[in-house]
């Protein structure tokens, strides 16, 4: 196998890798700006240099020439080179700032190019804490500064577009943003305008930053130039828990890293995954926070006379298992929901189906044509194929809506899926039935119901989803409800909080939690209520129900989805909405 | 050769009226050569290309890198596009010579670039000429538009099965797009960002096809040849750097303007006899040889120094566009220095750190030095920069802007003593 020397150790490589990437994959720390492994190689920012050599060969011995004590003659480029642009090959001798003064030295100079019209502002800078300027800059920078003269003065605060603002003097031009436009998003909205020390990243006149996803340009800036409108200014990255999870905004599931503090979500940031969504995701998954913040139903609710009220858990539980006691099962119709988990989809039809209740409905929200053929997906709910795949029925807007309003159902329990919202049926088709919505979010469809039981969402539990192309993912807790702690959830305690955090910066906050259960915790409730466990004492059982019922999950355990970052299923079916 | 210059007879701007005009240019030979290689069936491409490989024509935008060398590095015709860059960006300040071959005898270059796209079997040219000279580009577009209407540009150039195209391209006033690699990003309409080599032009250029970039005196010499062959062009001027050389010289003289004479000509001939002495018959106290960025000669070293390649690398400096900068003894090599630099900080693409911070630093250090305010410490801190971004960028702007900075501090040094405050630093 080839191999490459690296400060005089050995490493074997296949293919034509990248010295840069190379050492980067192999835990050697380099410093780097301009360079992205999803886009293109500008080598503009000059900050990785290397010194390079190739062994000399002899094509008459057929071997490498070696000097007087034996060891290979290494013809090195009379230049240092940049480590991002070089590929390497077979005997290749590199130099770091580990071995090599000329590298250390060099990796100096450029920092104290790149400071010198910086205007090191960190105390007032977004980025500050996640920088890799800042970061780079004690790691590998000058000790002091020599630059005794006016810095460059350039426009600070422009809107680039709606969600994008620009500070010009923090910019480093490494053009990342300018590559994510042409190359990813291929909007081509942003160009670098001006020269030399004047440069900065723009629109064209009278033309906004306005594309799906502008907001990933902030997360690739290496430095605080790009900021988001709407986050800036909100919190100290230090201050965050950061915790994975996945978008469920539409059916591509994009990775997602959970930013939150005091239990409210702060933003959302994509997280890699080469399978889904490699490095980026669309800018509307990200004000997704609000969703998890806002407007929440928390404590069960019940009609009482035409008036919503609160109720106590107690209550609620009574009032279904009323409900559902009056009537014959042949009575009951259960809507299960391509927006909510596999855990929720399951334990609702598991808990009906022991009650004879054999069949579950459920209505994509796919509309043809709204995709973007990239990381948005004509499906607007992220477990369509979750629903598909617990065997529920398919049915289109109109047959459920038929279905609703046929007299012979008297008790409608529908997982969250605001269908009045979204046109699927009104709310006069609702009269005279007994309707239970188990939701997180206040709407259209929750007001109808005459029970509404608050669910947790997606970072308040685990949660699964299937994907338009068949991934298998899922989220661990990222904020906590009333009934959960994090100190003792050891899936939340992974946050960068825990792990890079002093015992000072502690959440400390109780406000902000919601009054709330996971679906399946209702139903075992209900369930042990009538001497009849379900056996769920927590999502890993409804998981596990789940992969040794369900033919095309057999086998697969949370442990699986996290090893292979999602896991890829057959898909059969691809009906969609008529 | 060298010894009788005097009676030089100028090859590339010969002393003819109205040169410039088809008609004319026919009259004197024009356009012949390209018949020759183009219907004479001993001309194969290869042999065109060994022939000016052979007559060594070292390219005269700068880097003095040998023609037919360059041509050679062209990969096989696979029946795609492939071009010619004619470089006529002409920035440099101190160069102003292909504007005399634009105004008196673009049917040289012209043809020049025909053959070498014949040697090379090039499918169109581009003439990328700098955007200020308004003039001469409509200069050369006429040129152009009266070849095609000659048939000598076009398709079946001369009934043969031989076709190629030629676009006149104005710049927008940018130095960096003289810069190669640039030029043809600029050409593509994009902004004018150095590509980062490898690939080089010959495997990916324009349009990601086979180019080649040369300038626009370099292909003015290529009939030259052709028509009188190799061994007569390398007995002109210098032995590693032969041909005929249009040298801009101005500055404190006499009499400055554009000279054609061999390569290899002394420096003291070149200031003294062709352009009659210094300004006011002072001494000669710089020589910048071969436009801005090339590193400053002393005057009183210049004994003995030619101008080619071999020579003027021996003395400590490069050929470059043979743009000669003469300076007099009253000048200050500071403020010299500061509007040298004020230029690279000015047109630095600023695509890579150390060019586009170190060319602001550079020259902001120099007005500090320039008002009084400098220091001893802050010329260290100057050949420090130079070190900073020498050979440490994408193209070669960043060396350009440090080169006349280093040479001139090390070698004006009492200039800039003179200049700074003496400041003393107790040692604690
Ligand atoms: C910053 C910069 C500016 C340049 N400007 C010019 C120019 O204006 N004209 C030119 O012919 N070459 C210029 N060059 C040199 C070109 O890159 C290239 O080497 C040359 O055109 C090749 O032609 P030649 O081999 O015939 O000399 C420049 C180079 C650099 C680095
Ligand atoms: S704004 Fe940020 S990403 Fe864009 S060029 Fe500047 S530093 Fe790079
Ligand atoms: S060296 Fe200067 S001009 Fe050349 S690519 Fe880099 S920044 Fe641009
Ligand atoms: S990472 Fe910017 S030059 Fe290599």
């Amino acid at each position: 196998m080839a191999e490459i020397f690296i400060d005089n150790v050995r490493y074997e490589f296949e293919g034509k890798p990248l010295v840069l990437q190379f050492m980067l994959d192999n835990g050697l720390d380099h410093p780097f700006f301009c360079y992205h492994p999803s886009l293109s190689i500008p080598a503009n920012c000059r900050q990785c240099y290397v010194e390079a050599g190739t062994p000399v060969f002899n094509r008459e011995t057929n071997s490498y020439e070696l000097d007087e004590s034996g060891e290979r003659v290494i013809r090195f480029f009379p230049k240092l080179m940049t480590a991002c642009s070089l590929e390497a090959s077979d005997g290749m001798v590199i130099k770091t700032h580990r071995t090599s003064e000329l590298v250390k030295r060099a990796h100096k100079d450029t920092l104290e190019f790149i400071l010198v019209n910086h205007p090191l502002d960190c105390p007032i800078c977004d980025q500050a804490g996640e920088c890799p300027l800042q970061i780079q800059t004690y790691k590998y920078g000058p000790e002091g500064s020599r630059f005794e003269h006016k810095k460059v003065h350039k426009p600070k605060r422009i809107k680039l577009g709606p969600r994008v603002i620009l500070d010009a003097e923090r910019c480093i031009n490494c053009t990342r943003c300018v590559r994510f436009t042409d190359e990813i998003s291929k909007s081509h909205q942003l160009t670098i305008i001006s020269r030399g020390d004047k440069n900065y990243p723009a629109t064209a006149p009278g033309m906004e930053f306005d594309d799906a996803y502008s907001l990933n340009t902030v997360d690739i800036c290496p430095v605080g130039a790009l900021t988001s409108a709407d986050f800036r200014f909100k919190a100290r990255v230090w201050e965050m828990n950061q915790t994975p999870g996945v978008d469920v905004t539409n059916g591509k599931g994009c990775n997602i890293d959970v930013w939150t503090r005091d239990n409210l979500v702060l933003r959302i940031t994509p997280r890699y995954n080469a399978k889904v969504n490699d490095h980026w995701m669309p800018d509307f998954g990200r004000e997704d926070y609000r969703r998890m913040n806002e407007n929440r139903i928390s404590r069960p609710e019940v009609n009482l006379d035409g008036d919503k009220i609160k109720s106590s858990w107690n209550n609620a539980e009574l009032t279904f298992t009323e409900a559902i006691e009056d009537v014959n099962p042949s009575e009951i119709l259960v809507i299960g929901s391509a927006f909510s988990s596999l855990e929720d989809n399951y334990a609702i039809s598991a808990y009906f189906n022991r009650l004879g209740v054999n069949d579950v409905y459920f209505t994509p929200h796919i509309e043809a044509g709204s995709g973007d053929g990239f990381l948005i997906s004509d499906d607007h709910y992220p477990n369509t194929n979750g629903c598909r795949a617990l065997g529920f029925n398919e049915v289109s807007a109109a047959e459920l809506k038929s279905k609703i309003t046929d007299k012979s159902v008297k008790a409608i329990i529908s997982l969250e899926d605001d269908l009045i919202g979204r046109g699927v049926i009104n709310a006069g088709d609702l009269k005279g039935k007994f309707f239970a919505y188990f939701g997180s979010n206040n709407n259209e469809t929750s007001k109808a119901a005459d029970l509404v039981v608050p669910i947790t969402c997606s970072v308040e539990t685990i949660s699964s989803y299937i994907n338009v192309d068949g991934i298998l993912q899922r989220t661990v807790p990222a904020k906590e409800t009333i009934y959960t702690d994090r100190k003792l959830n050891l899936e939340m305690s992974l946050g960068r909080l825990d792990r890079y955090g002093t015992k000072f910066d502690n959440w400390v906050s109780d406000s902000n939690k919601v009054d709330c259960i996971p679906t399946w915790e209702f139903l075992e409730r209900i369930s042990r209520n009538q001497n009849s466990s379900l056996g769920f004492n927590e999502s890993g059982d409804v998981f596990e129900a789940i992969s040794s019922n369900i033919e095309s999950l057999l086998g697969i355990d949370y442990n699986k989805i996290d090893e292979l970052q999602g896991v890829q299923l057959e898909i059969s079916s691809n009906k969609t909405e008529v | 050769m060298l010894q009788d210059w005097k009676n030089y007879q100028p090859l590339l701007i010969p002393n003819i009226p109205n040169l410039h005009r088809m008609d004319v240019y026919e009259k004197n030979g024009g356009y012949e050569q390209l018949k020759k290689v183009l219907t004479d069936s001993e001309y194969s491409p290869e042999k065109v290309t060994n022939i000016v490989k052979d007559a060594n024509i070292r390219g005269r935008g700068g880097a003095g890198f040998s023609a037919g060398l360059k041509w050679s590095f062209m990969p096989k015709p696979d029946g795609g596009p492939r071009y010619i860059a004619a470089n006529g960006d002409e920035s440099e300040p101190g160069t102003f010579k292909d504007r005399q071959i634009f105004e008196y005898n673009p049917h040289l270059f012209i043809e020049g670039a025909i053959i070498a796209g014949y040697a090379m079997s090039i499918t169109a040219v581009y003439v990328y000429i700098r955007g200020e000279y308004r003039d001469w580009i409509n200069m050369m577009q006429k040129a152009v538009d009266d070849a095609y209407a000659k048939g000598y540009l076009g398709k079946n150039i001369l009934g043969t099965d031989f076709s190629i195209d030629m676009y006149v391209h104005s710049g927008a006033g940018a130095y960096i797009c003289g810069e190669e690699s640039s030029l043809m990003e600029s050409l593509e309409g994009k902004r004018g960002y150095p590509r980062v080599k490898p690939p080089f032009p010959a495997q990916k250029g324009l349009w990601g096809r086979p180019t080649t970039i040369n300038n626009i005196e370099t292909l003015a010499n290529v009939p030259l040849v052709i028509k009188n062959g190799s061994a007569w062009y390398k007995a002109i001027g210098a032995e590693t750097h032969p041909g005929p050389v249009l040298y801009g010289i101005s500055g404190h003289i006499n009499k400055p303007g554009i000279y054609e004479y061999p390569t290899g000509m002394l420096v003291s001939d070149l200031i003294n006899e062709v352009c009659g002495g210094v300004r006011g018959g002072k001494k000669v106290k710089a020589l910048i040889p071969g436009g801005s960025s090339t590193p400053p000669l002393r005057g009183d070293q210049l004994e003995g120094v030619r101008m080619d390649a071999d020579s003027l690398r021996t003395a400590g400096s490069m050929m470059g566009t043979a743009g000669m900068l003469i300076l007099d003894e009253d000048t200050d090599m500071v403020d010299f220095l500061w509007r040298v630099s004020l230029f690279y900080h000015h047109e630095s693409c600023g695509q890579c750190t150390p060019c586009r911070d170190g060319t602001g630093f550079l020259e902001k250090t120099l007005i500090k030095i320039k008002n009084g305010e400098g220091e001893m410490r802050d010329l260290d801190l100057l050949l420090d920069l130079c070190t900073q971004m020498e050979g440490r960028t994408i193209c070669a702007l960043a060396d350009a802007a440090a080169w006349p900075v280093r040479y001139t501090v090390t070698r004006f040094r009492e200039d800039f003593e003179k200049r700074v405050k003496n400041t003393v630093y107790a040692l604690a």
